[in-house]
């Protein structure tokens, strides 16, 4: 049985070289996921492993949140007499952004622009090393990284113009650094200064981020670290340099883990195409080999017997292709890193790590998810009557549609109700189960679309006989004769096509939103927001920003705001709401007086000017209704430095341009946080003034500022769509794969069709069809193939994407992307027309005497 | 005396080489005159069914040339050929004649839609007619019996008014009761319409509805009959020992 087995799959291995392509594809990206994102994860390690002297580090007791807190200068004196000490070694760390040499900013687009103090001495903490020249040691000198200094042209003793939180200054390079082997981390931009310099320019005056301790030989750690404990105040603590490292491990590995999850994602999504197209091969391949496996059966194998070698064949193919799926992956991983490197996101280097347990997952799944999606072709075989080698049996099989619509529908139904549960439950999950749905519902879809396959062809395919006369007429015939088979093939396009739908709805949806939240609630005429979307990593806006401009007499109000953490007192659990990240962690804002003359903040209830009163807070209507809260009840929240307060409710609001439950006002937000870079500045003109007209006199302002843009209501809401844009571009890219499986599978299909059709294309090639008029029939097959499956995904796509939609709420209007689906359509069309070529090429070549000879 | 409406000159196909190779035809010469019935004959391997590929358009030969009406099949390309077929050639096979997923109408007037032609509609009626096939019109070839199957091939290669009809073992598969009705039809195509009818046969009682039996054996041509019938070929087959 083996033997049948290995040369069955040998024999057709033309046959079922597209399902291997599949597998090794799929397998290729699982394996590749893993190896890169273990890859990262060592490489970083390796920074983290050196060996250090530092024994603690004193720092503020943050709890939680972005910010990093201070500690006072003082306290360097204090540490330097206890006993048992021997070096303290402050630094600081904030953000400063390079300029280039046009004066544009450097980076800022996700990777965070970091500066830092770093002195000889304290090398130790940081594993940075020193490429060329040397430490910086007064003010006026920088030493930046390697990857900056060579992208865009610094040399030692060049000047460079960095963004501080004060403006813009000049420096010079004295030396370049890079981490390990890597030129950059991972595309951040770093600047190091001296202590005092950093202290000066990164504003932090007459404090430190925080104080490095080296212990006496031979002293006691325990008893040092107890000694200086003693001489802390509040809010500031002292941490073992071994959990400094493992804190930073953790971030990596957060970090990684989301990352090496995205990409699994994406792998499980070409899996799961994947298992479509191998089932539907499998399928089709068993059917022609009825007369064979008849034989079989005329011989003496029982119908369980034909079921192995099925399955058995499968296996052999499986093994086969995940094995070289694994090595294509390892490929794959190194890949990614060479691309990476060349977009400028440099890691250290070192070789790749693979580890057994990504060759077992990636063996594994490759194996089970084949053989799974071979088992109802091989049941199928086992029916197949002994008689079948003798005569050539049409199957015009006519199993039970109805039976299939029940099943069907049930599945979808069960797929719908994990993709609620997912969507509106308040599981842990919620992600996994929101995409364990769209598949049962992917799956429940494509077992009842055999039923439409016959409509859809007949209509949409009606124009094709007056195009095209009885080629055109065949095409669509030959799509819909087999409606199980057409479904399935255009099946695996339908996710595909689905899935880029969903984003694309969520994208629309998410531009509708903001266009409509810009137009109804925005008053100012004018925004000021850094350039690339401002998050607190990149440095935000300076507070000068917005006091210039209040001084321009064309401007009336100049408000601003920032952005901070909070989280509920406690365990750091999350509320009954559905948008809470992770651990517990949510955002507010923090806005001045001005804020309801720039924006309609919709108060439903109370008063918005008693939020100048300390202990104050607002909170959005939604939010508000949920937890039960109006006005004059008390809110408990705790900010990151570990406090926890009481607020009082002074106003409900119902505004969503801020995307905050929570507001304070700024002077409260200077109470908790020392963040001082503003978020935005919306600014109203004042009576009378052209916005055409005032426009010099305000970007005169912004100029000085390089990470600042200007922009007014509809400049900012292009520039939010073009952002979303390149979200929807960058994951359709992803999702492409699965398309271009799917368009495979379709060529696969329709190849292996052809072959069934040998005779009667033989027949019209007798009776004068040309070959050109062959391949026009297989070409229209295959759009109206491809077609079906794109509509199917889209309608499946648009009902998924409002799903999600609707359950993220906030806010959000849906939108129906039209353009796009049009266009989807088109490239559908156009894929089939692609897939059809080589089919129709050798369906043309057939030698029409080998068509029609009869044994 | 009219141009033959087919024929070969010394026409040779050989397939394979050396120790395999197999001499199909072998130097034949044959010509088939326009609005008679003629029939081939001859055991297996005897080139018969080659012969009617060959001259059909169907297959080329190894040397030698073959002949539709003035046409040398030799000098044609691809396209020009499916351009024959389509214009002056009608086929009837064994098996396998009609599309499945076309009713017999479609099917009739297959060749003339891949041309993109006009039906001559009382044509059509006319042959429909003489075929019997009136009431099958709108029935797939999965409702039909294998003599109805084969009338409606029958009228598709009528009903584009060939110049040639090749018929290769076209009463084959059926019962004794059906072939005698197919070849009934047949002969009043000849009769009635002129058409010119090569089939390919084994079968004595089929061939005795012919004009002209033309006997093959190993590649070449053997032996003639004019005006035959089933007990006059089947003492000629026994006399050539076939």
């Amino acid at each position: 049985m083996l033997r049948l087995a290995l040369k069955g799959a040998v024999g057709h291995k033309g046959r079922l070289f597209l399902m291997a392509m599949a597998i090794v594809l799929g397998v290729a990206f699982i394996a590749g996921s893993y190896v890169f994102t273990d890859t990262m994860k060592d490489s970083f390690d390796v920074l983290f492993e050196q060996e250090t002297s530092v024994d603690l580090v004193v720092r503020a007791d943050v709890e939680f949140g972005y910010g990093s807190g201070r500690v006072p200068e003082s306290l360097v004196e204090s540490l330097e007499g206890l006993p048992g000490v021997a070096e303290v070694l402050p630094s600081v760390y904030g953000f400063a952004q390079p300029l280039d040499k046009t004066g544009k900013p450097i980076g800022g687009l996700g990777p965070p622009n970091l500066a830092y103090s770093w002195s000889e001495a304290e090398a130790e903490l940081t594993e940075v090393v020193l490429r060329e020249g040397r430490i910086p040691q007064e003010l006026g000198e920088v030493a930046i990284d390697a990857y900056t200094a060579s992208e865009y042209g610094f040399a030692l003793g060049d000047p460079i113009d960095l963004l501080l939180p004060s403006g813009v200054r000049t420096f010079f390079v004295v030396g370049t650094a890079g981490y390990g082997d890597a030129d950059n981390l991972l595309g951040a931009t770093v600047v190091l200064f001296d202590v005092d310099t950093a202290q000066l320019v990164l504003g932090f005056w007459d404090e430190y981020s925080q104080i490095a301790i080296v212990a006496d030989e031979g002293a006691d750690p325990e008893q040092v670290q107890q000694a200086v404990q003693g001489v802390l105040p509040d809010g500031v603590e002292a941490v073992s340099a071994s959990e400094i490292i493992a804190e930073g491990r953790e971030g990596v590995e957060q970090g990684v883990g989301f990352f090496n999850t995205l990409l699994l994602a994406f792998a499980g999504i070409g899996i799961f195409v994947g298992a479509f197209l191998i089932q539907n091969t499998y399928r089709i391949v068993v059917a022609q080999r009825t007369r064979e496996l008849g034989m079989l059966r005329a011989v003496g194998a029982t119908g369980r017997q034909i079921t192995w070698l099925v399955i058995l064949e499968a296996l052999v193919v499986a093994l086969i292709a995940s094995a070289v799926g694994v090595g294509a992956g390892v490929g794959l991983a190194v890949g990614l890193r060479a691309l990476m490197g060349l977009m400028g996101m440099d890691f250290p280097g070192g070789s790749l790590t693979v580890l057994p347990r990504t060759v077992i997952v990636a063996m594994l799944v490759g194996t089970v998810v084949t053989v799974l999606s071979a088992i109802l072709p091989a049941r199928k075989a086992s029916k197949i009557p002994p008689v079948a080698a003798l005569r050539e049996l049409e199957s015009t099989y006519f199993k039970s549609l109805r039976l299939r619509a029940v099943v069907g529908a049930g599945i979808f139904l069960l797929g719908l109700a994990l993709l609620l549960f997912g969507l509106y439950a308040d599981l842990g999950n919620a992600l996994l189960l929101t995409g364990i749905g769209a598949g049962v519902i992917f799956i429940g879809v494509s077992t009842v679309a055999p039923l439409f396959a016959r409509q859809f062809g007949m209509v949409v395919g009606s124009p094709l006989p007056r195009a095209f006369g009885v080629t055109g007429r065949l095409s669509r015939e030959n799509a819909v004769r087999k409606p199980r088979r057409t479904a399935a093939t255009a099946s695996a396009l339908m996710i595909g096509v689905a899935l880029v739908t969903v984003v694309a709805t969520i994208v629309a949806s998410a531009k509708a939103s903001v266009e409509g939240t810009v137009r109804d609630e925005v008053i100012g005429e004018y925004q000021v927001e850094p350039t690339s979307f401002g998050s607190v990593f990149t440095g935000g806006l300076s507070t000068e920003i917005a006091s210039r401009l209040r001084a321009l007499p064309e401007v009336a109000v100049a408000s601003t705001y920032r952005v901070g953490e909070w989280r509920v007192p406690g365990t750091g659990e999350d509320l009954d709401t559905a948008y809470a990240t992770q651990a517990g962690v949510r955002s507010l804002i923090a806005v001045d007086q001005g804020a309801d003359e720039v924006v309609r903040l919709g108060v439903s209830s109370g008063d918005f000017t008693d939020l100048a009163r300390p202990g104050t807070v607002m909170l959005h209507e939604d939010f508000a209704a949920e937890e039960g809260l109006g006005v004059g009840d008390a809110f408990p929240i705790e900010f990151p430095d570990g406090s926890s307060e009481d607020l009082e409710v002074v106003a409900v609001y119902g505004a969503d341009l801020f995307g905050s439950d929570v507001v304070i006002s700024l002077d409260a937000f200077a109470g908790h946080y020392d963040w001082d870079r503003d978020q935005m500045v919306i600014i109203r003109l004042a009576e009378g003034v052209d916005p055409e007209a005032a426009r010099p006199a305000l970007e005169a302002v912004v100029a000085d500022y390089p990470n600042a843009e200007l922009n007014n209501a509809e400049e900012y809401v292009d520039k939010v769509a073009s952002q979303l844009d390149l979200v929807l571009n960058v994951l359709t890219g992803m999702l492409a794969m699965a398309i271009v499986i799917a368009l495979l599978g379709i060529a696969n299909t329709l190849a292996l069709s052809i072959m069934e059709r040998k005779r009667e294309i033989g027949l019209l090639r007798a009776v004068g069809m040309t070959r050109r008029q062959v391949r026009r029939m297989i070409r229209w097959e295959a759009v109206l193939i491809a077609v079906f499956g794109a509509v199917i995904g889209m309608l499946v796509g648009v009902g998924l994407g409002v799903a999600v939609v609707t359950a993220i709420g906030a806010g959000l209007q849906v939108a129906v992307p039209w353009f796009n689906l049009a266009i989807y359509l088109v490239l559908a069309a156009l894929g089939g027309v692609v897939a059809s070529v080589i089919p129709g090429w050798r369906g043309s070549r057939l030698d029409v005497l080998d068509a029609i000879a009869y044994e | 005396m009219n141009a033959p409406a087919a024929r070969v000159e010394d026409a040779s196909k050989v397939y394979g080489e050396g120790d395999v190779m197999v001499r199909a035809l072998d130097g034949m010469t044959v010509a088939f005159e326009k609005g008679r019935f003629s029939a081939i004959m001859g055991p297996s391997g005897s080139g018969k069914s080659t012969l009617l590929h060959c001259i059909a358009g169907l297959d080329t030969l190894t040397s030698g040339s073959a002949y539709i009406g003035d046409v040398r099949l030799g000098d044609l390309n691809d396209r020009q050929l499916t351009m024959l077929r389509r214009e002056k050639v009608g086929f009837v096979f064994q098996a396998f004649n009609l599309i499945p997923t076309l009713d017999a109408a479609e099917n009739i007037t297959l060749p003339i839609d891949i041309a993109g032609g006009d039906l001559d509609q009382a044509w059509f009626d006319t042959v429909v007619e003489t075929m019997s096939l009136r009431d099958r019109l709108r029935h797939r070839p999965a409702e039909l019996s294998g003599g109805q199957v084969q009338r409606v091939a029958a009228a598709r290669a009528l009903v584009a008014r060939p110049e040639i009809v090749f018929a290769d073992e076209p009463s084959g598969n059926l019962d004794s009761k059906s072939a005698d009705e197919l070849m009934r039809f047949l002969r009043r195509a000849v009769d009635d319409f002129g058409q010119t009818i090569v089939m390919v046969t084994h079968d004595p009682k089929v061939a005795a509805f012919s004009d002209r039996v033309v006997f093959l054996a190993d590649g070449r041509c053997i032996d003639e009959m004019e005006g035959p019938t089933a007990e006059t070929i089947l003492d000629r087959m026994k006399a050539l020992g076939g």
